[in-house]
């Protein structure tokens, strides 16, 4: 999912730029005081996450975590996000440091959507939450994918056949980031509530 | 703090297993009259069936394959040898990868000791990112919060506090 050095052209790497730098300042913007370990906490996540790879047959994909980071963290995911990739990328090279801003925005927009679209279903039930979580893990790679085949697209490629290489390739990704996403959910609704911005609190 | 803490062991649950990483990795050298590539994403984990594309001068293609089950590709020397040769490994939707040999490589045949230096090269390379590094890494990710949570007290003290 991360974008290396010199496959996209210059007005990809600025568009991307440009979006991640309006995205992290409302972001930002939003973060409370006392909500910065928690963005922190799922930052450090999400840049340990990428380590973690699932091989299942020929194929080997990174975790991501954008689903469940979004989720929590709404439009503070994007300063989170894009702080972890710096850091990726200068300790672990992954991705270019030009791409950047393309990168933050491929992996952190589909997360603050997921935020939007998923988080009026947590807290509702027990059964609800976790369907909330699935969706927000499996859904934040489907649009990350699509995202992806953006960028090469406005670049060079051809947009349908990139796509599905990418998300045939990241199957497997949605199915477990959505698992885990629904268990992390479900379990910190039972242990520490106050850190999902719902207002919903099952059995409250 | 206990919740805290519980969340922290979640997150930490989630993400220790061991891994690998999904950089790019393109390795080459010359040995006994041919090119030897190796392309993988890491220690152990080989680049397969990945497009192999090599230019010359003025980004001229020279030679085209692709990489085996090993991650490797293996080609004679171009006949013409009057620059740097770019090696470049297409590993998928958005991850390339770029290795040079510098033209002296190309016309001199390596020592044996040369090819043992490039093969101390290539397994720093590929090795997997450290605990030490990991961990530096979250430091810092704490670091800038810190910044940003004292930045963000000061401006809801205001100027006078």
């Amino acid at each position: 999912m991360h974008i290396s050095e010199g496959v996209l052209s210059g007005q990809v790497l600025a568009a991307g730029a440009v979006i991640t730098i309006v995205g992290t300042t409302i972001g930002l913007k939003k973060i409370d005081y006392d909500q910065m370990v928690h963005v922190a906490i799922l930052a450090s996540a999400f840049f340990v996450a990428s380590l973690i790879h699932v091989n299942i047959g020929p194929v080997s994909v990174h975790l991501i975590l954008n689903g469940v980071v979004g989720l929590l963290l709404g439009l503070a995911a994007f300063p989170a996000i894009l702080t972890a990739l710096v850091l990726q990328s200068l300790f672990f090279q992954y991705g270019g440091l030009t791409a950047l801003g393309v990168n933050a925005v491929i992996m952190a927009l589909p997360a603050v959507l997921v935020h939007y679209l998923f988080l009026p279903m947590v807290g509702k039930s027990e059964k609800l939450t976790f369907i909330a979580g699935f969706f927000a893990g499996f859904f934040s790679i489907v649009f990350s994918c699509l995202l992806l085949g953006m960028a090469l697209w406005f670049t060079d490629e051809n947009f349908l056949k990139t796509c599905v290489a990418i998300i045939s390739a990241h199957v497997p990704v949605m199915v477990i980031e959505g698992i885990i996403t629904g268990f992390c959910v479900s379990f910190l609704l039972k242990v520490y509530p106050e850190i999902l911005p719902t207002k919903h609190k099952v059995g409250k | 703090m206990k919740k805290i803490l519980a969340f922290i062991v979640l997150v930490l649950m989630i993400s220790s297993t061991s891994a690998l990483a999904h950089k790019v990795i393109v390795f080459a050298w010359v040995e006994q009259g041919r090119i030897h590539v190796e392309g993988s994403f890491g220690s152990d984990r080989p680049a397969k069936n990945c497009e192999i594309k090599v230019t010359g001068p003025n980004k001229i293609l020279v030679h085209k394959g692709i990489t085996d089950a090993q991650g490797m590709y293996s080609f004679a020397l171009p006949q013409i040898l009057d620059s740097d040769l770019v090696i470049e490994m297409n590993a998928g939707p958005g991850h390339l990868g770029h290795w040079t040999i510098p033209k002296d490589e190309l016309v001199a045949e390596p020592t044996p000791e040369a090819v043992e230096k490039k093969m101390a090269e290539k397994q720093s390379l590929e090795k997997k990112p450290s605990m030490s590094r990991i961990a530096s890494g979250i430091a810092l990710i704490f670091g800038v919060a810190f910044v940003v949570a004292w930045i963000k007290q000061k401006k809801k003290d205001g100027p006078n506090a």
